[in-house]
Order: structure tokens, then C-alpha cells, then sequence
């Protein structure tokens, strides 16, 4: 017996707690819950995305528990982060820096993003899921998670840009 | 379209959230504008650099942990026997064996991604568009005597749009169009001698049964041959997706053999 989606879970339970112990915390918790209750499963819809949805509440509901202040830290910061990712970063510093990102960098800069945009990348990009799955897992409109993954993968670049020339890669203005 | 309905639509591009008719305007207007193009290929490589990003596997001991629990929680609900039966099925749908898709495919499943490809880029990419399964079971009858298996998918929210006669590797195909919101399900049948060699590649077993799955060009692919056809489902759905839609198709055309 082989839990297929195990690793998938793990990995973005990683990234929406970036601790180890909270993910596997996390992880099992929702594995049970899943569990218990696929009998609420639809036959034929996308299994990995129930378990994100599941994941996901188990995650909020710890969150919650933790006290106003975690909450606030992770639903708040939207507004402002929204402001900062309007500057379109263009094409074309891009291949270079591209070029430049260092084991880890990536890490630091999903670490950086407000939670809003860090699972909207992270389902899409990293999971591959639909819009339209996404915003089921969220539970918000389809035109929500276009914006919060267009703002999203903007402050990942933002934050990419900022590293490379922390390496010395990228020159001033580039 | 001019640049900026296509900056506009740039994500759902990439992601391939946008319909045939959008991505053939963009891919149109890309033609004749550098810039476009190139914030198209930055993306795709923005992604690619996501994508390419290392994965933390799973501990041994979260894993060992969660089948405790679980095997745990079925014995305790042995002695009420329907509590169980989720437990059944669900070992069938989640705990299934391994996806590990190798890098180079079978030639005949590459040259159906690439027919997927092509096909997404016309507008009206079915010669019969239906959305009647029946309907488009007596075409391919009628137009080239196939007996097609169409199965249908719309309770999983996935839509028949038409059908056509394709032809890989140099034989009379039938392919299948469906579309799960904006994404595009192509489901091809390619009828082979019993004497062709079984499809090549790592096998992956769902529900008992033997798949060949592939990611190629960023589409994923799910293919097995029964003796007298190879099919082969292409599309950006994900695997559990394409593995529930290969398993329904076998079994309907094992139904319908049997008639």
C-alpha cells in the first residue's frame, strides 16, 4: 500500500507552513480526515485536489488556534503586497536572472509571499491544477485566482531580482 | 487582438486556461510581434524555473505513521462493516500505485501529443462537432465502418465537443474532442494488428489495470493497448483525472465487446 498524493501533500503543506514538524502534522491530519470522509469524495473529480481542499482547512483551522496575531500575519499583507507587484518586473532582465537563481532562492522568495498569493502559485505552478480547482480549494471566484497568481508570480520575480543582485549577478537598474 | 488584450490574457495563455479560438489569436498575433513573444517565453520559462524547483519527499516515517492510523481506524470500524467500505475505495483512488512517467515516450504517444498540439491551434478543430455520444459512435461507423467507443464523461464535468478521422503513424485514427472548462481532453483510438508488439514504456497500474503514462511538451498522457486498438488520452488534466477517464473508457468498451 502507497500513498500516492503523500509527497504532493508534503510539499505543499511545507510551503503554506514552512515548518517540517507542522507540515507532517498537517499532512496526517488531513490523510485521516480524508479518510473518514470519502464517502463525501465525487467519483471521477480530481482526488488530489479534494485532498488540497482538505489539507488546506486543516491548516486555516491550526492557523486559527494559533491565535489572532499568525492569522493576521497570514491574511493580511494582501493590500500592500498588491501595491508592490503592480511594477510590471519586464522581460527582459528576465533571461538573465533566470539564469542566476540559486538552490534555495526560490524557498526564500515562496517564503516571502502572503499566503494568498503563495497557494495560488503554488497550486498552479507547482501542482499544476486548473483555475477553475483552484478557486474551489480557496473558494473564491476563477477571476480571484488569475489576479492573485499574475501579483504572486510578480513578487516572486520581484523577490528573484532582489537575490541575484544580492549575488552580485544583476547590476543596479538592470 | 492588439498588445494589450494579449497582456491581458498572457497568464491564462501559459497556464492553457484559454479557449482553442484565444489561443490561436494569440499564437496569431505572436507571429508578427516580437515583444508579445517574448513576454510569452519569459513566462514560460518563469514557470519552467518553478517547475524545475526540488521536491521534498515525504519522510518514511510520516508515511509508516499515516498507514498506522489508517489500518487502525479500519479495524476499529471492523465490527460495523459500511464504515469500512470508504476505506475500500479509497485505497483504490489514493493509494495507488507510483507515478514515476519516464522521459521519452513511445513514438506513436508522442506523434498524438503532437496532434493534440495542432489540433488545439485551429478553430474549429472537430469535423463533427456533438456533443451526442451516440451520434458520434454511428459517424465513425458510417464515415470509415470504426466501431468507436464513445464514452461519456459529462458527470465528471467533462464535455464531448465533436469528433474527427485523424491519422497517426500512418493509419486511420478516431479521435475524440472533449473540454473540462477550458481545457482540452483529446481521446484517440489507433487500431493496430494483433500481432504489434504491446505499447513500450513504464507501466503504471490504476485500479488493476496497466497505463503507460508520459508528460511530454508539458501535456500528460495516458495510454494502453488491448490487442486490436491503442488509446491514448492527451491533455493538461492531471493524471487522477486521465486515469478515471482511461478506466471508464475500458470498461465501457469492455461492455460493448461483450455485446
Amino acid at each position: 500500500m502507497a500513498l500516492v498524493h503523500l509527497d504532493a501533500l508534503y510539499h505543499v503543506a511545507l510551503r503554506l507552513t514552512r515548518n517540517r514538524a507542522e507540515a507532517e502534522d498537517v499532512v496526517q491530519e488531513a490523510f485521516l480526515r480524508a479518510f473518514r470522509s470519502f464517502h463525501r469524495f465525487n467519483p471521477g473529480t480530481n482526488c488530489r485536489a479534494w485532498l488540497f481542499t482538505i489539507l488546506r482547512n486543516v491548516f486555516l483551522n491550526r492557523v486559527r488556534t494559533q491565535g489572532r496575531e499568525v492569522l493576521e500575519a497570514e491574511m493580511g499583507g494582501v493590500d500592500q503586497a498588491e501595491v508592490m507587484a503592480d511594477t510590471h518586473v519586464g522581460a527582459n532582465p528576465e533571461e538573465q536572472f533566470l539564469q542566476t537563481v540559486l538552490h534555495g532562492d526560490v524557498d526564500r522568495a515562496f517564503a516571502m509571499l502572503p499566503l494568498a498569493f503563495r497557494e495560488a502559485v503554488l497550486l498552479v505552478d507547482i501542482e499544476g491544477l486548473t483555475y477553475r480547482e483552484v478557486a474551489e480549494i480557496v473558494g473564491c471566484p476563477i477571476g480571484t485566482v488569475m489576479s492573485r497568481l499574475s501579483r504572486g508570480r510578480a513578487l516572486l520575480r520581484r523577490a528573484l531580482v532582489r537575490f541575484a543582485r544580492e549575488h552580485g549577478y544583476v547590476k543596479e537598474g538592470e | 487582438m492588439n498588445c494589450s488584450d494579449i497582456r491581458a490574457r498572457l497568464h491564462a495563455y501559459v497556464d492553457g486556461e484559454l479557449t482553442v479560438s484565444d489561443i490561436a489569436e494569440v499564437d496569431g498575433h505572436c507571429v508578427g510581434c516580437p515583444e508579445c513573444a517574448a513576454l510569452v517565453s519569459a513566462e514560460r520559462e518563469f514557470r519552467e524555473l518553478l517547475r524545475r524547483q526540488p521536491r521534498d519527499a515525504a519522510p518514511s516515517e510520516l508515511r509508516a505513521r499515516i498507514l498506522g492510523r489508517v489500518r487502525r481506524d479500519a479495524a476499529f470500524a471492523t465490527g460495523r462493516r459500511w464504515l469500512l467500505l470508504p476505506t475500500v475505495a479509497m485505497a483504490a483512488a489514493i493509494v495507488a500505485a507510483v507515478l514515476l512517467p519516464a522521459r521519452t515516450p513511445p513514438p506513436l504517444v508522442a506523434d498524438l501529443v503532437d496532434k493534440h498540439i495542432a489540433y488545439a491551434q485551429i478553430e474549429r478543430p472537430a469535423e463533427l462537432p456533438s456533443t451526442n455520444p451516440r451520434e458520434v459512435a454511428e459517424w465513425f461507423q458510417s464515415k470509415a465502418g470504426m466501431r468507436v467507443t464513445v464514452p461519456d464523461y459529462s458527470p465528471s464535468g467533462i464535455q464531448l465537443t465533436g469528433a474527427r478521422l485523424a491519422e497517426a503513424h500512418e493509419r486511420k485514427a478516431a479521435y475524440l474532442l472533449y473540454e473540462k472548462g477550458r481545457t482540452l481532453l483529446s481521446v484517440f483510438m489507433v487500431p493496430i494488428s494483433a500481432s504489434e508488439p504491446a505499447l513500450p514504456g513504464r507501466r503504471v497500474s490504476y485500479r488493476d489495470h496497466d497505463y503507460v503514462a508520459y508528460e511530454q511538451k508539458g501535456y500528460r498522457t495516458v495510454s494502453w493497448s488491448d490487442g486490436q486498438a491503442v488509446y491514448g488520452l492527451v491533455s493538461m488534466l492531471d493524471y487522477d483525472a486521465l486515469l478515471e477517464c482511461a478506466e471508464r473508457l475500458r470498461a465501457e468498451r469492455a461492455r460493448q465487446t461483450r455485446l
